[in-house]
């Protein structure tokens, strides 16, 4: 056959693409069990380590039965809420998600019952630079928001600071990251209107003070 | 014949490395040698796809019609690196949340079509696949050269693991781990490397 004729140009790269895209859809279907466990073990240890669970053990089982155990889980205007009911140990946390520098960024946010300051913060996905932005997962870093006192009557909506700011050491700000300016922007901006909007959808019952933006 | 398939193995690491003789893949090389883990994974990641693709390339050059080598060989390619992106996020899910954006950007690594192009389109499927894992094996060497200083000054430890008494000699610098760091290190090896091949090419 003439391989500069049309039909055989469009036969051959038919051909191609059918067989490598069945290649890629095999291995995705052989995979597709791990991925979903790999997903479930992700998200289970993060909100273990968001509320600061017991697991005993390392395997998937241990996180799901502490997830299980420990946590109560509603959802409240469309969004997830996890309620920590474990002996000892109090919480409340959602997902805040925003756009970050590269793509989007999820986090688990553990805050106190009466919703006046951040227990913890543990970071769900993020696609941020290696090294740089994608550090915002160390424990440095996700450290400093333990404990944070949120400003809900700045005037402004800054329920939390990230960096350089016209009131040094605030109640409510951690440092950013150095080479990540804008994955730490992108991150106190999302995390304000999550928290603004986690708020309104879920403090109605605690009969809080109306925000002031 | 075993001579031949050393001297492509030695010429894809070494004489005709695609770093610092060849000038390839150097977007990847810049952006993902501040830490030797990701580094490693990269590298695995090209080297697979550089291998499999000079293979399938040279099984099929019999059969590619010319004017659309490129369009198959891009397709050929696509579809290796997402089997390993695919295979990545199965196997080492906490390394592809680091490395994950730039697994897909091997697609377009100048080394891969550049080897597919160069030898594999024309040379038997043998000497193409050890062209091609020569080849990613010299590029893993080098980004990890590179990656094992960078992540040292910038960070203080190796594959994670902090130096002896780091705190109480290491002094961080910021800017190895950051864009600026890897053209200072790519530029020091390769001035290095060429410098000693053109001597032992002289002699």
């Amino acid at each position: 056959m003439n391989k500069k004729s049309p039909a055989y140009v469009l036969a051959f790269m038919a051909a191609i693409c059918i067989v490598f895209g069945t290649g890629i859809s095999v291995v995705n279907y052989a995979t597709q069990g791990l991925l979903a466990k790999n997903a479930t073990l992700h998200r289970n240890g993060v909100l273990c380590r968001a509320f600061q669970l017991d697991v005993a053990g390392t395997s998937a089982e241990a996180y799901q039965q502490a997830v299980d155990a420990a946590l109560r889980t509603s959802v409240v205007g469309g969004r997830t809420v996890y309620e920590c009911v474990a002996p000892g140990k109090e919480g409340v946390g959602f997902v805040a998600g925003g756009m970050g520098f590269w793509d989007r960024i999820e986090c688990v946010v553990v805050l106190s019952p009466d919703l006046q300051k951040i227990l913890n913060v543990q970071v769900l996905e993020q696609k941020e630079t290696p090294g740089l932005g994608a550090r915002i997962e160390e424990p440095w870093f996700t450290d400093q928001f333990k404990g944070l006192t949120l400003a809900w009557n700045d005037p402004q909506g800054q329920r939390i600071l990230v960096g350089a700011n016209p009131a040094p050491n605030a109640a409510n700000e951690v440092d950013a990251i150095t080479g990540a300016t804008q994955t730490s922007m992108a991150l106190m901006r999302f995390f304000n209107s999550e928290l603004d909007a986690f708020r309104a959808q879920y403090a109605q019952p605690l009969n809080l003070e109306p925000l002031n933006r | 014949m075993a001579s031949t398939y050393g001297k492509i193995l030695k010429d894809g690491f070494l004489v005709e490395n695609p770093i610092f003789r060849q000038v390839l893949g150097i977007c990847s090389a810049l952006a993902v040698t501040n830490l030797v883990v990701n580094t490693l994974f990269m590298g695995f990641g090209v080297t697979f796809a550089t291998a499999l693709t000079a293979f399938t390339v040279s099984l099929l050059r019999n059969w590619i019609p010319v004017r659309i080598r490129m369009i198959v060989q891009v397709v050929i390619i696509a579809c290796y690196v997402m089997m390993i992106d695919i295979l990545i996020k199965a196997v080492a899910p906490d390394i592809h949340r680091f490395i994950g954006p730039y697994v897909g950007l091997i697609i377009t690594n100048c080394i891969i079509m550049g080897r597919a192009e160069a030898f594999a389109s024309q040379n038997k499927p043998l000497p193409a696949l050890i062209d091609g894992f020569a080849n990613g094996l010299g590029y893993t060497a080098v980004l990890v050269a590179i990656a094992v200083v960078r992540e040292i000054m910038g960070f203080g430890t190796v594959l994670g693991y902090a130096l002896p008494a780091r705190d109480l000699w290491w002094h961080q610098w910021t800017i190895m781990v950051m864009p600026p760091g890897a053209f200072f290190m790519l530029a020091i090896l390769t001035w290095i490397a060429r410098a000693r091949l053109v001597k032992e090419e002289t002699k």
